[in-house]
């Protein structure tokens, strides 16, 4: 196991203004395992914890209690040893503006102890890998989002680190581009580099990771590959709007198919297996029963649907 | 430890190479004062010629860099507690230490180049200057640079906040150039701002700066200036240094 947590906690004391104080539970007893060159992503709306958990990971911040261990050393006490491992991508970047992109990079590999001539081999490599060797030597500020993204990725990789840390790395990219950082996640992995990432992306943490878990409030709803987690949901849902939803919703809920039902303001949602099958059956129901439809979709169950069972509440109106 | 010193200074006179007006702009106000103040002086003193006015005003011009350069100077680690850079060196392997050393270092080596500039439009002007007057003098400005960039960074670490430090160091900078004598000496002044100058730091640097000046090496203001921002300057570096880690929240 690349990183070992046990029931991480942070509080912080967060000023008020006028000399008082509040306290703050970012995170609320975590637990995770993530092992070598898997794709781990954490997901979860604005304020969950998420960047809080990452930072206690990566040795910045120290936990208020609990343990961890990232490539085998402890995070507090051999904070010296888990930092040659790591490489950390923060949520803000960390590229400095002023100076050129192939400064920063060349410092950031002599300071993981390569010589000069290695640096320079390094930085060319990396400035490669990410299309960057032509806007190396401009300073940063005139660089566009995603551009700057890139460099804060080579910056973290430079080490070439057994696991990476991306809190956030697609916040801000164009569609192109999120698709291109996917591929290089990707390439990551198959090198055998193991990554955490975190997410508010359903689609994200869908397409790209082994495993997720799901974060709110500081703690965690669910954990597994996407595909379990969305099986323990069903397979489909059929999202409906009706007239008359709490008595569609007791029709619905007994039905042998259904496995689940949520109404929601003025949508109901019926979790179903197999959902093109027991369509007809569905609407066959609804019909001897006497109630409307307004507007009826059939579609896969989503992470959402899975944050949506565990919490109560849509991931796209957390927050 | 000493490596990565050497790196981040490495670093940062990079971007200083790159963009080297803006220590230029620095030494535009004491050369102004040399040009247009000292004049004002000549009457004031024993030989009433410019170059005894020069020996009296000059180190106290000097000082106003030492003082408000290096007091400006962590404005840029303010941005970079936000944007991410110094989140990122203390997860790296960097001694930390050396992240705050190595822009310190860059500092006083930009001040001493200033000081030679200012010293330099100063003998241009008439002023004369032994060689040791001239090397102690450097080492005296560096002195009271680290002590001041020390405070400069330790309060962008500590505050964070661009509108709140420059309130901080806009509220110091005045008393101090004043009650250090740097415009005129306060021995000229009465008793209780004589007193009062006692708790200034820089008074002592201005003062030492004076014997400097004046050829009297053997001055026990010198050794009581250097011992005093020898210790100063260790304190307020522990100090920055320190403030890093209250970044972690
Ligand atoms: N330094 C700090 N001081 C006080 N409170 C903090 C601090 N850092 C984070 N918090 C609080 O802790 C909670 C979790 O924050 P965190 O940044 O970990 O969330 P997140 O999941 O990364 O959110 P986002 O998606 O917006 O980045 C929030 O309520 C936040 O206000
Ligand atoms: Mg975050």
């Amino acid at each position: 196991m690349i990183i070992e947590a046990h029931d991480l906690r942070k509080t912080f004391v967060a000023r008020r203004g006028r000399g008082k104080t509040e306290k703050v539970e970012a995170v609320r007893g975590i637990d995770l395992t993530v092992s070598e060159g898997e794709i781990f992503a954490a997901l979860g709306p604005n304020g969950a914890g998420k960047t809080t958990t990452v930072r206690m990971l990566a040795t910045f911040t120290a936990p208020t209690s609990g343990t961890a261990r990232v490539a085998g050393h402890d995070v507090v006490k051999e904070a010296a040893k888990v930092r040659e491992k790591i490489g950390y991508v923060s949520q803000a970047g960390g590229v400095d503006d002023n100076a050129p992109g192939r400064e920063s990079l060349l410092l950031a590999a002599r300071i993981a102890g390569l010589s000069r001539s290695q640096a320079h081999t390094r930085a060319g490599e990396l400035l490669e890998t990410f299309s960057l060797t032509e806007i190396a030597d401009r300073p940063v500020k005139t660089l566009s989002g995603g551009q700057k993204r890139r460099f804060a990725l080579a910056i973290g990789l430079v080490n070439r680190p057994p696991l990476v840390f991306l809190d956030e790395p697609t916040t801000g990219l164009d569609p192109q581009n999120r698709a291109n950082l996917w591929d290089e996640v990707r390439a990551l992995r198959d090198q055998g580099t193991g990554v955490l990432l975190t997410t508010h992306y359903l689609d994200e943490a869908d397409a790209l990771c082994d495993r997720l878990v799901i974060i709110d409030h500081g703690m965690i709803v669910a954990e597994g590959t996407p595909e379990k987690l969305k099986r323990e949901v069903a397979g489909d849902v059929v999202t409906l709007k009706l007239d008359d939803l709490p008595s569609g919703e007791k029709l619905l809920a007994a039905q042998p198919y259904i496995k689940e039902t949520r109404a929601e303001d003025d949508t109901l949602r019926a979790y179903l297996d197999d959902g093109e099958h027991n369509l007809p059956a569905l609407l066959r129901a609804l019909e001897s029963g006497g109630l409307a439809i307004r507007s009826i979709s059939l579609a896969r169950a989503t992470l959402d649907d899975v944050f949506l069972r565990h919490t109560g509440r849509s991931l796209r109106d957390a927050a | 430890m000493f490596r990565h010193t050497m790196l981040f200074l490495g670093y940062e006179l990079g971007n200083v190479r790159r963009n080297p007006v803006w220590p230029l702009f620095g030494i535009l106000q004491p050369v102004l004062y040399l040009l247009l103040f000292a004049p004002l002086l000549t009457t004031m003193t024993k030989g009433g010629t410019l170059a005894d006015a020069l020996r009296m005003f000059t180190p106290g011009a000097m000082m106003m860099i030492a003082l408000f350069g290096s007091l400006f100077t962590g404005f840029t680690m303010i941005n970079e507690t936000r944007n991410g850079v110094l989140e990122r060196l203390a997860v790296s392997q960097a001694w930390r230490p050396a992240i705050i050393l190595g822009r310190v270092i860059k500092d006083v080596l930009v001040l001493i180049v200033q000081s030679l500039l200012v010293m330099g439009v100063a003998m241009l002007m008439g002023l004369r200057l032994g060689v040791a007057s001239l090397l102690l003098m450097l080492l005296l400005m560096a002195a009271t640079g680290l002590f001041a960039t020390g405070i400069s960074y330790g309060l962008a670490l500590a505050v964070r906040d661009e509108g709140g430090m420059s309130q901080i160091v806009q509220f110091f900078a005045l008393p101090l150039t004043l009650l250090a004598g740097m415009l005129l000496p306060i021995s000229l002044g009465p008793q209780w701002m004589q007193t009062v100058a006692r708790f200034n730091p820089l008074y002592y640097s201005v003062e030492a700066g004076r014997s400097l000046f004046a050829g009297h090496l053997s001055d026990s203001t010198i050794p009581i200036a250097f011992g005093l921002f020898a210790v100063l300057g260790v304190l307020t570096l522990t100090w920055a240094v320190r403030s890093l880690r209250s970044l972690a929240g």
